[in-house]
């Protein structure tokens, strides 16, 4: 689907971050609710966010690939007041920041919040898996608590 | 590969001119907040504006470029200028280096700060700074996604690391912030002199948890000016001439926000590597520690990774340095931390305030809080990411 959304479109679906020939497979990514990190085709290392070659070897041979989501939250924090996106209410309360360490990526972290979770069970250390909610009418990627 | 320093107690410091620092400042602009401190700076050195030949000024939002400055002032023809980021120390070492180089001889050197709509109330209504507002979106049509791990948020987050990783209460932040007002109520320039005690600052509103409205700095507006030259003129213009003798920036190549390798390994280690490299004293022979405080997380990383305390221990040190009289840090009893009140209380003023403390106390001008016979002066300016930087200033 994202294949047939121009750059111009794609910019005019995501207006609050600034994307690039770098980045631009990452979003597209979102609209078909993958969720891509850059992996090195020579060396095999991930990083994020995307960068125009390898930060470890140089290389440009750099693969958009799609990653299961599961990982571990490593940072977390709540906010009390910030910018404001659909469905966070900050008088409701804290809206749950994470950045969470991506299994099988080497330690590459993908940062978003977490959805349907008391705040107090958002903690350091849990495991979570990835899932699209809605914002603005396209996807975008969160996480929610990861089971057994 | 041994660090060089060829600049060593080469680069003097000469004069200093400061605004107040204020939440309000009512309706003066940045720039004329600017000209403020360098013609007091300019003043305080005794040189004629016709000696400088360089002009630094940090690009802070606002404020007036360094071409915009020398056009304010009338200066005489420049052969080095430039607008450096911040946080202080870049715009300092950069001033160094053009008259170590020979670019030039004698630098003015300025920060000028304005608060911005976007953390001020009081600012988002002056229509005068509303231009501001579109400087923060960097030209995006809409605001980021709360999930942005902008280097704000970020000090939270890794704040909240660690926490989780040491186990420490959030008195830990207070002591910090107890400090610094305690400091504050010692400086006529600080903009918040008002006691603050611990259950205050428990009490205080949370902004981004864990860290509340008194763990972050405050802004305001005012200026900082400095006057730079060659230690051999130095000595030729005043008595008490205040020398750089080691400084530096540091980073780890890992340095986006959210994907830092740890709090053991980022930009402040290698700050503190390449000081101690540099320099010919360490913290044992420090009269005033200047630990950056634009969040107190960053405070607790430069007393641990300066060496004063271990990993995670910084609130203990605290505890055991604490004078209860003062209400602050007096490290072996003699040694304040911040002795103006730092970016919490005295103002956001991103290092400047640090480093123009510093050449006070060295040179003996700091009234009540004069710290006896002040030598030697250590700053751990900016974070974890792309700005830690130090610099150690002595009085020769």
């Amino acid at each position: 689907m994202s294949e047939s959304v121009s750059d111009a479109d794609l910019v005019e679906r995501f207006p609050w971050v600034q994307i690039s020939h770098d980045s631009k497979h990452h979003f597209r990514g979102w609209l078909d609710k993958k969720l891509l990190i850059n992996r090195c085709a020579d060396c095999g290392n991930w990083h994020h966010p995307p960068k125009p070659v390898c930060p470890t070897c140089w290389s440009e041979n750099l693969v958009p690939t799609e990653v299961e989501g599961t990982g571990t939250v490593h940072l977390a924090m709540f906010l009390r007041q910030g910018a404001p996106a659909p469905g966070v209410d900050y008088a409701k309360g804290p809206h749950p920041v994470v950045a969470v360490e991506l299994d099988g990526t080497d330690g590459v972290r993908f940062s978003s919040t977490v959805v349907d979770l008391p705040v107090e069970e958002v903690i350091i250390g849990l495991p979570v898996e990835l899932d699209w909610i809605e914002r603005y009418g396209h996807p975008f990627p969160v996480f929610r608590k990861r089971e057994g | 590969m041994a660090r060089r320093n060829p600049m060593r107690d080469e680069i003097a410091i000469v004069g200093v001119g400061s605004t107040e620092f204020s939440r309000d400042a009512g309706g003066v602009s940045p720039a004329k907040l600017g000209a403020q401190a360098c013609i007091a700076a300019i003043q305080d050195a005794g040189i004629d504006k016709n000696e400088i030949d360089g002009v630094v000024g940090a690009l802070e939002p606002g404020a007036p470029r360094a071409n915009q400055m020398s056009a304010i002032l009338g200066l005489s023809d420049i052969t080095h200028h430039s607008s450096p980021m911040p946080v202080a120390v870049f715009a300092l070492v950069d001033a160094m280096t053009a008259i170590f180089s020979g670019q030039c001889d004698t630098v003015l050197l300025y920060y000028a700060f304005t608060r911005a709509p976007w953390n001020s109330r009081s600012a988002a209504q002056d229509p005068f700074r509303s231009y501001l507002g579109g400087m923060m979106s960097g030209g995006l049509k809409a605001p980021p996604m709360p999930e942005s791990i902008d280097p704000s948020a970020a000090y939270t987050a890794w704040a909240a690391r660690y926490i989780h990783d040491y186990d420490v209460p959030r008195e830990t932040f207070g002591r910090v912030a107890l400090n610094m007002r305690a400091n504050a109520a010692r400086n006529p320039k600080a903009a918040m002199k008002t006691p603050l005690t611990m259950e205050a600052y428990l009490e205080a509103r949370m902004i981004r948890d864990p860290l509340c409205m008194l763990d972050m700095d405050i802004p305001v507006d005012g200026a900082d000016a400095f006057i730079l030259t060659t230690t051999e003129k130095a000595k030729k213009l005043t008595k008490n001439p205040v020398v750089v003798h080691a400084a530096t920036a540091g980073m780890v190549g890992k340095n986006d926000e959210d994907q830092l390798p740890s709090l053991a390994r980022h930009g402040q280690h290698v700050v503190v590597e390449a000081l101690k490299e540099r320099s010919d004293v360490w913290i044992d022979d420090v009269d005033v520690f200047f630990p950056y405080d634009g969040f107190s997380i960053i405070t607790l990383g430069w007393i641990e990774n300066m060496g004063f305390a271990k990993p995670g221990q910084a609130g203990k040190w605290m505890q055991d340095n604490w004078d209860d009289e003062l209400g602050c840090v007096m490290i072996d009893g003699r040694v304040p931390m911040n002795p103006h009140g730092g970016s919490l209380s005295e103002g956001a003023s991103r290092g400047t305030g640090h480093l123009r403390e510093a050449v006070t106390q060295l040179r003996g001008d700091a009234g009540e809080r004069q710290v006896h016979d002040a030598k030697t002066a250590l700053i751990g300016c900016g974070g974890f990411f792309f700005n830690s930087q130090g610099a150690i200033l002595k009085r020769l």
